[in-house]
């Protein structure tokens, strides 16, 4: 009897398992996966959660302030732009669970800014968009590897890469702090890798080091990294980690009353996540930073205006910063690219436009993208300023002064580039 | 040797809320018999009623004893509501042993998602009531402040207190008795469900003291997946173990250990070590002494 | 060794597994890999049931032991460049070795001391995968199983050959742990969980019985870690969270935490839970922040539900509802 019942169990729960996994009826597929006749759904995954996500969880608002700003002007051919936004919490196992997500059960047409080095590494050894077509635009890290066509054929992108900004900082750094003592806080990945050969292609040598786990930043193990800087007699500190990990170690340093000259990097420069988190102004005053788009308080530029005008009209209460200026900037030109992708958009046909017109597309940054059907590099450089005593980022003197370089042995030289005029409304034409 | 100092004070500070973790988890063990899981989070959402009381009455000295209260509250709640039904539910079958651990552990898990339900995963700001700054020696700076100070003493206090409490007053007594042998206790005319209850709110209290300084001490922020809430989490149960889970002086022993071990590791050793620490040391005292530095070898039970 | 009085279970098995071959056929990609996640967490659970179910032992840490199977496979992929099977077998072996020392450990120890320490091991053991070079730090190494071969043909995706995969190891491990449950070792766990005094006055060596339970439990845990990290391509330590082992306890406790039977419900409840989570929360609308807590809150209640109400489990509150019945009518 006893064993009746088990294998009466056993098939009941075998039925359960099969009925569950059979309930999906395969769907037609449409003319283009995540383009249907009004709308193109585009994913991005990135940290909303969790210790790197102060900041950069501003963005998907960011992107979808300036996508309703679209679509209320007629969307892209008539088709309107949707965001689907998935929280990995900046884990790389998360991040390929939730692009699977993407990709399978919201079935997007791309991956749109998925931010994070190891995350987009883990993403493209194990989901492997580029084997399946799948375009992932302008992704949210500098990491030099991502703009090898050869490797990543599907991905674009953007941000100057880290090899380019530590070669640019370093120039700065021997105009403006030769011979002073110079530390490092970097995060210990591939990230923080690709700073370290940036470095080291400059030429630079750090006196003191110090590499942080990601996901380990906080105010206790902050006192570890400034005891081994202070120990070092670090007299430049540069901080090229997450914007958590720099609010960590400037408000740790406060408190400890210790205040190098410090030099943020692109990644975690945002004064506004700095603050949030307690850091006094006055800390970050005279703090040397770096930016490829306009000051956020430079109210005179066209896109900061536009920009800044469509993003508080959406979210009232929220304050403007560089990381919804570069996000909106992304989400623009993402506009431009459907645009130029056609009237059927297809994923070959979005990744052959941006290769054929990218570089001519308008951007707020005020150094010039680079697409080609040979290159994916994006923007190639930056401007170096310093920090207000409200903590804003300022050029220095007033006057941008831009230098690109590559992620190569090119030299660092002074951008002669002429930001090209907007277009009518910040619309795609 | 300044760098020695520095590592033993803030050792020390980190060492006393540990300590005061560890003595909640060990008030609710002597009362119940029951590890409960979920202390830290306890301590987590009371610290998010000090937030709350922070934002709309600007005082951290209104701040704590809300949050004091909050904790002792939600503890008896849970006492009340949650933990007596689990006894009787489950004392029998092969769950007997493993349900309370479970259970609690659910528990732990549901205040997570309910805070980050209401208050968002994104950091939340205490400040304390005064500077973290250090005090200078010289041209030197002490990594210790006026909050620190202000911690030490506040958890002092509280310690003697509970202590005192415990020790040498009747309710003490009831709650030992109720602890150890509930039927006698109860013949004697000990309360002991209220006894119970009250146990509870003590480690709810304590632990809300505990949550409220971890906050201020690690540059104010806070949130479900901080590393603060984690290290509370963490070393609050393995101070409580190492110390031997039967007295309360063996929870400060515990906590003032494990302190100074995580701060040594983290100031000369690395940054990236020191979450490992505490389960060393764990491994290593109950390698040596599997009923923990100061507890006593269990009586072989029928 | 002993003979294992299987063979009608056997067939069982196999029909069970050719009903998954022809499934896995007809479903799309999504169900596919769940059905993989399915499959590993099969095998996770079923080594809970036989270490606190059966041998009374709680472990808060299992999921220590699987990232010890992930990364000996890994490191058997891509150092050694070892075949698949083979690292299954290396992982099961490693966890294996994990486990014995760890019981060893824990036979020393009583209630909360080894939950405290299980659990320390669940959080310390995958960050210390950080400190060699070889384990690739936070971010990890990959675990890449290859490409299905060539002759499965073209439309064979990855996915589907990851359900393979785990479908088959899923079975053969848990006709394995069936078996060695039904033998005179389960019987001996079993009689050590509900009396130890009893037990070893009844000739049984009790602790040599406990290290075995943790051995075998790692083992299979071990091989689970291995299947985990071939589905998501990735070992590190963020993929061994301590949420990790609560939700392999939560699955466990689901399915009956004695129950092996009942193992299928713990997993695909625990697969299930994240679409249920979304299909109600994009229903109902709610805040982003409920959304994306709502299925760390599904589960945790679930748990302490069936904790306090169902606490033997499903299965078992049926048969013994079964056995009530059957008593009140023979009266």
């Amino acid at each position: 009897m006893k064993a009746m019942n088990r294998r009466k169990l056993f098939t009941v729960c075998a039925t359960i398992a099969v009925a569950s996994l059979a309930i999906t009826a395969i769907p037609a597929q449409a003319a283009e996966v995540g383009v249907s006749s009004s709308e193109i759904k585009l994913g991005m995954t990135l940290p909303m959660t969790g210790t790197a996500s102060p900041g950069y969880n501003k963005i998907p608002a960011a992107v979808k302030a300036y996508f309703d700003y679209v679509n209320a002007n007629g969307g892209i051919n008539g088709r309107k732009l949707t965001l689907v936004v998935k929280d990995d919490q900046y884990v790389p196992t998360l991040a390929v669970a939730k692009t699977n997500e993407l990709i399978l059960k919201d079935k997007v047409m791309a991956l749109l800014a998925p931010l994070g080095t190891a995350n987009n590494k883990a993403v493209a050894a194990v989901v492997n968009p580029g084997a399946r077509g799948i375009p992932t635009l302008f992704v949210n890290t500098g990491y030099s590897g991502f703009s090898d066509k050869k490797k990543y054929p599907t991905t674009f992108s953007i941000l100057p890469s880290y090899i380019m900004e530590a070669k640019i900082m370093a120039e700065y750094i021997k105009d403006n702090f030769a011979g002073k003592k110079l530390g490092l806080i970097y995060q210990d990945d591939d990230f923080g890798d690709d700073a370290l050969a940036g470095f080291k292609q400059a030429g630079i040598n750090f006196d003191v080091k110090v590499a942080y786990a990601s996901g380990s930043q906080s105010g206790t193990t902050a006192a570890g990294w400034m005891q081994k800087l202070q120990a070092g007699g670090a007299e430049v500190v540069i901080l090229f980690g997450v914007s958590s990990a720099t609010a960590a170690a400037l408000g740790t340093a406060a408190v400890m009353k210790f205040a190098p000259q410090w030099i943020l990097g692109s990644v975690g420069g945002d004064a506004t996540t700095i603050k949030a988190a307690g850091v006094p102004a006055g800390v970050l005053y005279n703090a040397v930073g770096a930016s490829f788009a306009p000051a956020t308080t430079d109210t005179t530029d066209e896109y900061v205006k536009l920009f800044q005008d469509i993003y508080l009209k959406a979210n009232p209460d929220q304050i403007f910063d560089n990381n919804v200026m570069v996000g909106m900037n992304t989400a623009f030109v993402t506009a431009q690219a459907l645009k130029a992708a056609g009237s059927n958009p297809t994923r070959k046909s979005l990744i052959a436009a941006i290769e054929k017109s990218g570089k001519n597309f308008a951007s707020a940054a005020l150094v010039p993208l680079n697409y080609s059907t040979t290159s994916h590099v994006g923007y190639n450089g930056y401007w170096f300023g310093k920090y207000s005593p409200t903590g804003d980022l300022k050029p220095a003197g007033g006057v941008y002064t831009v230098y690109t370089t590559d992620s190569g042995n090119g030299a660092v030289v002074k951008s002669t580039y002429k930001r090209p005029a907007m277009p009518a409304k910040g619309l795609p034409n | 040797m300044f760098q020695l100092l520095n590592t033993i004070l803030i050792g020390i500070t980190a060492g006393a809320i540990y300590s005061l973790m560890a003595i909640s988890i060990v008030l609710v063990w002597r009362s119940t018999r029951v590890i409960n899981f979920a202390q830290a989070g306890m301590a987590l959402l009371s610290t998010y009623f000090g937030y709350e009381a922070m934002v709309h009455f600007n005082s951290f000295w209104i701040a704590l004893p809300v949050a004091m209260v909050g904790g002792a509250g939600i503890a008896a709640l849970i006492e009340l509501v949650f933990m007596r039904l689990l006894v009787k539910r489950s004392s029998t079958g092969p769950m007997a042993a493993v349900a309370p651990i479970i259970a609690t552990l659910g528990l732990l898990g549901l205040i997570k998602g309910i805070i980050s339900s209401i208050w968002g995963g994104a950091d939340v700001r205490l400040v304390g009531p005064v500077t973290n700054v250090g005090y200078s020696i010289g041209d030197k700076t002490l990594a210790f402040s006026p909050l620190k100070l202000l911690t030490l003493c506040t958890i002092v206090a509280l310690m003697l207190l509970l202590t005192v409490l415990f020790q040498k007053s009747n309710i003490g007594l009831s709650l030992r008795a109720s602890a150890y042998s509930p039927e006698i206790a109860r013949l004697s005319g000990v309360k002991v469900d209220f006894v119970r209850t009250l146990g509870w709110s003590l480690a709810g209290a304590a632990g809300a003291v505990a949550g409220m300084f971890q906050t201020v001490n690690g540059n104010g922020a806070f949130s479900p997946e901080s590393i603060e809430f984690a290290l509370l989490l963490i070393s609050g149960f393995i101070a409580a173990v190492i110390g031997g889970l039967e007295s309360l002086v063996g929870a400060v022993v515990g906590g003032l250990v494990l302190g100074l071990v995580i701060s040594f590791v983290l100031m000369y050793i690395s940054s990236s070590l020191f979450f490992i620490a505490p389960f060393v040391i764990l491994l290593i005292i109950l390698f040596v002494r599997p009923q923990g530095i100061l507890g006593v070898k269990a009586a072989r039970r029928a | 060794m002993h003979k294992f009085k299987s063979s009608h279970h056997l067939a069982f098995f196999i029909i069970f597994g050719f009903i998954l071959f022809l499934t896995g056929n007809r479903v799309d990609e999504l169900r596919v890999y769940q059905g993989a996640s399915i499959a590993v967490y099969v095998v996770a659970i079923s080594s809970i049931i036989l270490l606190t179910g059966y041998s009374g032992q709680v472990s808060l840490g299992h999921g220590a032991l699987l990232a010890i199977g992930a990364y000996s496979a890994a490191v058997a992929r891509n150092n050694f460049h070892a075949p698949v099977v083979l690292t299954f077998v290396i992982a099961v072996l490693a966890a294996a070795l994990g486990g014995a020392l760890l019981g060893a450990a824990a036979a020393r120890l009583s209630g909360p001391y080894l939950a405290g320490t299980t659990l320390a091991l669940a959080i310390g053991l995958p960050s210390l995968a950080n400190q060699f070079p070889i384990f690739g730090g936070e971010q990890g190494v990959f675990f890449d199983v290859g490409f299905p071969p060539p002759s499965l043909g073209e439309g064979f995706t990855q996915y589907k050959w990851f359900f393979w995969i785990a479908g088959l190891a899923a079975l053969i491990s848990i006709w394995l742990v069936a078996n060695i449950l039904r033998s005179r070792y389960g019987r001996n766990w079993r009689a050590g969980r509900s009396n130890e005094t009893a037990a070893a006055l009844a000739g049984i060596s009790v602790s040599r019985s406990k290290i075995l339970a943790f051995t075998i439990s790692a083992g299979v845990a071990g091989l689970a870690g291995a299947l985990l990290s071939m589905t998501i391509g990735t070992v590190s330590p963020s993929a061994f969270p301590l949420a990790l082992s609560f939700s392999l306890l939560t699955g466990a406790v689901l399915s009956g935490v004695s129950t092996l039977s009942g193992v299928m419900i713990g997993a695909v409840t625990l697969v299930a839970i994240p679409e249920i989570a979304d299909a109600v929360a994009t229903r109902i609308g709610v805040s982003e922040r409920f959304t994306t807590n709502l299925p760390g809150l599904m589960v945790s209640t679930l748990l302490i539900l069936t904790v306090l109400f169902v606490p033997n489990g499903p299965v078992e509150q049926h048969r013994t509802r079964q056995a009530r019945k059957a008593a009140k009518e023979k009266n």
